[in-house]
């Protein structure tokens, strides 16, 4: 492939990068880009698909780690977690928008990670179920979720865990109906759901209370 | 509630002798990996050089393939192999089998109407028609673009009482009611004593009809299947409740030996039903891998998952109740139709009427194919359809007869009698718990519908008696000179628990703490064969065959003392234990509901749950809890939002996915007081007895009751939805 002749008009991955230097600025604006190997990550794409596939490459930061990705125009950020940056962590249950097994924080908020485009991300922060332990320690929440029977089948409760972190960071003491609410776009089949609130408002009453009720950073830590 | 009962002096809570290990709340051994993102389950799994599958289904309800043309697909730059009707003849077994029979290899090698892997006709949308493997997943999804197939579009029947009227379009050259074992046209059913008699005998007569709809699995984790060989032996990473029988059914249905198999399921993300056993996606992924000579991938869509495999099947059922005037039943008729779709996975059996002590019964169930989507087992195959419909049969005829629906059910109920007996039976005693703790003299409306309104509130209730049968597994487990114990044992874990719960019988016999027992599951190269997680037994089956296996290893140690150095003991236990005196094993459960009806918007929802129930010995209440919290809110689903809505003239499903078939949210979830009693009635590990269907089957004949107790409507079609409870109030 490193041979192939490139189309006219478009500029390669390598030409774009020269021109750039060190000093990468993307934007989803880029022209479509034609590259041979990823830049960083992404290696595990097999090297023989067909050439015409729009790429961009994109920083971002994950669990903490800033990242520089060259990411085909249509993957997912789903897509981008699980088969290029290993984090299989983040489940997808639908892929269109309607289980919520796939919710990870972009900017601190939940979001459908099948429903958000992989270029899209530049310079945004992802977090996914492998950051909410810090250095081996799972997270209050995490504690609770175990305590409580939260997973059953397991398979919606990073979904359940990342929409529950962001209520404790904004909520830290949720009523049962608020965490309901937080959560209703995390659908759990073994239909679980009494376990998780339990688990989420747990955790708030388990926290001391600041005088104000609700001011205490609340990140389910 | 009246003090009358039908089986006077029969209760049997049998004294539980507490335990070390097991019985008491016990987060699974496996937690810290579910909530940290590191169980793997089948659709994680990344192999180097993997290829991704993608599959191309029927557009049409029922037509015939005049042409394929693949050239363009195969042509395209990472397509590595494709698949139709024409190059892959491989019949998937447990896909369609005479008589809905599983796990019998004898009658899968007479059934006639036979699926194929890929179909011609195909006769559902959503029939496999062609496969292709390629180099990642969007030029699999390109390459079923190019794919060219000329259909002759064919008649299609949907409704499974039109499918057997005259000139219908016969979807199979023998008809459309089902062929059972025997390969005849038959309907099913019981019969006992003279229903005619019976009629003439009682007092009253009632008839009614009631339906319930296809409602679908929709486990969390779609069907997804890794598949690669090594020479002539075939890995594959699948989402199945049993290894062992997945195992077979591949190697079988590839015709190659079982050793030449190995399957493997770590982590799975749901199973509910007709997962012990193997899929068309297994397959499919198989011989891709086998024709493009790398690892291959197959992941489906939510929406394939929906309209690709099964769902429960929907039922039709015509009622005639025979009753005295002091409510004591003479007959009970029921006519029934299942819709099997076009091919026969599972019995469509309707279960429910056994529960009525009657001396005259007659049931004749008729399954039906139709070109809708396959039907098969979820969770209490033919319990909560069948539930739904004699458990409001009955709740009418109660309130009819002018008696509390309690007091109907207690005078009427299945109980203990020269014909049958019980290892134990506290049936009675989880309706009058139930009761009790419910409040049903207060919640209970006399009057159905009385409430002022707009919102109006009723009570209803429903029970049961259900198989707790023992039978043959397997597990082995061994001791090192470290005094690390193994358990081997061929289980996955759906989410009911079961390694926790092999863990903890086995901790509990060999008098050590859970945390020194490792238990390795999942893997056909590691672990003996286990019923697999279907009908509710892994626990009672496979753990009481830790219990014997654990019982060995002590006695070798006794025998021979702790293994030292590099040394191991092993043990293995293969058991088939029975129950003495052809007596009957069951669990017992009521469910009590309060429903609140908005009569302006038909809005309903479920304002307060009591489910008791009596699964033997708890191994583990927390996760025994769970489940039946779980399984009830699943019910609502089935009771009020789910259906798989197709479109009449065109055969189209409409409704595919979560959002479609209004799987239940948090939001739709009220909080479910259980309540268990528990028992040790001499058998199973510790005399525990089934849980995982148990909580599903109640809730729907629960909630229909409780509306009509709410509204004074009785709600005949499931779901109940809002148009059905305005209409209703029209």
């Amino acid at each position: 492939m490193k041979n192939k002749p490139k189309p006219k008009g478009k500029i390669s991955r390598r030409q774009f990068l020269e021109s750039t230097g060190t000093a990468l600025v993307v934007t989803t604006a880029v022209p479509a880009l034609h590259g041979q190997a990823p830049v960083d990550v992404a290696a595990r794409t097999p090297a023989d698909q067909p050439a015409s596939v729009p790429r961009t490459v994109i920083r971002l930061t994950v669990n903490g780690t800033a990242q520089r990705v060259e990411v085909e125009d249509r993957w997912t950020v789903a897509e981008l977690l699980r088969d290029h940056l290993g984090l299989i962590g983040t489940k997808i249950g639908c892929d269109r928008g309607e289980c919520g097994a796939c919710t990870v924080l972009l900017d601190g908020k939940p979001v459908y990670s099948c429903s958000n485009l992989a270029v899209w991300m530049d310079g945004r922060s992802i977090e996914t179920v492998e950051g909410l332990a810090r250095n081996g320690q799972l997270s209050l929440l995490q504690h609770a979720f175990i305590e409580h029977d939260a997973p059953q089948c397991g398979y919606c409760t990073s979904g359940q865990l990342m929409a529950a972190t962001a209520l404790l960071r904004t909520n830290p003491h949720p009523t049962s109906e608020e965490a309901r609410a937080a959560m209703t776009g995390n659908l759990c089949r073994c239909a679980n759901y009494n376990r998780y609130v339990e688990a989420v408002v747990a955790v708030g009453a388990a926290r001391p209370r600041s005088s104000t009720g609700r001011s205490g950073k609340g990140d389910g830590r | 509630m009246s003090q009358q009962s039908g089986t006077p002096g029969t209760s049997s809570v049998m004294p539980l002798k507490p335990l070390k290990t097991v019985g008491h709340p016990t987060p699974r051994i496996d937690a810290v990996e579910r909530v940290t993102g590191k169980a793997t389950y089948s659709r994680d799994v990344q192999l180097p050089g993997m290829l991704y599958a993608s599959v191309l289904r029927s557009p049409h309800p029922h037509a015939r393939i005049r042409s394929v043309d693949v050239s363009k697909a195969k042509a395209l730059p990472g397509v590595k192999a494709v698949l139709t009707h024409e190059n892959c003849t491989v019949v998937w077994g447990a896909g369609a089998v005479a008589g809905g029979v599983q796990y019998n290899d004898e009658i899968k090698r007479i059934t006639k109407q036979r699926r194929y892997a890929f179909n011609n006709p195909v006769r559902f949308v959503g029939d496999p028609v062609a496969a292709v493997a390629a180099v990642n997943r969007h030029v699999a999804e390109e390459a079923l673009r190019l794919i060219a197939i000329e259909y002759d579009v064919l008649e299609f029947v949907l409704d499974p009482e039109d499918a057997l009227k005259p000139g219908a379009v016969q979807i199979w050259p023998e008809g459309n009611l089902s062929l059972n074992d025997r390969n005849e046209a038959h309907p099913t059913g019981v019969k006992r004593g003279d229903v005619e008699a019976g009629f003439r005998s009682a007092d009253h007569v009632f008839e009614d009809r009631y339906t319930t709809a296809f409602v679908h699995n929709a486990q969390m984790e779609p069907r997804s299947a890794v598949a690669f060989w090594e020479g002539d032996r075939l890995t594959v990473y699948t989402p199945t409740g049993g290894i062992a029988n997945c195992r077979h059914d591949i190697a079988r249905d590839l015709g190659i030996p079982d050793e030449k198999v190995r399957v493997i399921c770590r982590y799975m993300g749901g199973n509910f039903g007709n997962k012990n056993q193997n899929q068309d996606a297994d397959l499919i992924a198989a011989m891709l891998a086998k024709e493009a000579g790398a690892p291959v991938k197959l992941e489906m869509s939510r929406k394939e998952d929906f309209i690709g495999m099964h769902g429960r099947w929907p039922t039709i059922q015509y009622y005639k109740v025979g009753v005295t005037n002091d409510g004591t039943l003479t007959a009970i008729q029921l006519r029934g139709y299942s819709g099997m779709g076009p091919y026969r996975k599972n019995s469509g059996a309707m279960a429910g009427v056994e529960l009525y002590r009657c001396p005259n019964v007659e049931t004749v169930i008729h399954p039906v194919y139709t070109n809708k989507t396959v039907s098969g087992n979820f969770r209490g195959p033919q319990y909560p359809q069948g539930f739904f419909g004699i458990q409001s049969m009955m709740d009418d005829v109660a309130y009819k007869m002018k008696m509390d629906p309690v007091d109907f059910v207690l005078k009427n109920m299945l109980g203990p009698s020269t014909e049958m007996s019980f290892t134990n039976y506290t049936l009675e005693e989880c309706i009058r718990r139930g009761a009790e703790a419910f409040d049903w003299k207060r919640r209970w409306r006399p009057q159905p519908g009385s409430d002022p309104g707009p919102i109006k509130h009723g009570a209803g209730m429903s029970f049961m008696a259900f198989r707790s049968a023992l039978g043959r597994s397997n597990a082995v487990v061994q001791v090192d000179g470290k005094g690390r114990y193994t358990l081997f044992v061929g289980v996955t874990d759906v989410g009911a628990g079961a390694k926790t719960t092999m863990g903890l019988i086995a901790a509990e016999e060999l008098g050590v703490p859970l945390s020194q027992v490792e238990v390795v599951w999942g893997d056909t190269d590691r672990c003996p064969y286990s019923v697999g997680e279907s009908g509710s037994r892994t626990t009672i089956m496979t753990g009481y065959a830790v219990i014997e296996a654990a019982r060995d290893l002590k006695r070798q140690i006794a025998e021979k003392g702790m293994p030292k150095d590099r040394d191991v003991l092993v043990a293995s236990a293969s058991p088939n234990p029975t129950v003495e005196g052809g007596k009957t094993r069951s669990s017992f459960g009521a469910h009590f509901v309060e429903a609140e009806v908005d009569t302006e918007l038909g809005h309903a929802r479920i304002s307060k749950y009591v489910a008791v129930h009596d699964s033997g010995r708890l191994i583990n209440p927390l996760t025994a809890t769970s489940q039946m919290k779980g399984a009830a809110v699943m019910g609502i689903g089935m009771a009020l939002h789910e259906d798989l809505v197709y479109d009449r003239r065109t055969g189209q499903p409409l409704t595919a996915g979560y959002y479609g078939a209004r799987i239940p949210t948090h939001r739709d979830a009220p909080e479910i007081e259980v309540m268990f009693i528990e028992n040790d009635d001499g058998y199973g590990p510790y005399g525990a007895k089934s849980i995982g269907e148990a909580g599903k089957i109640l809730s729907p004949a629960a909630i229909g009751n409780a509306v009509y107790n709410a509204i004074g409507r009785r709600m005949k079609d499931l779901p109940i939805t809002r148009d059905k409870i305005l209409g209703a109030l029209a």
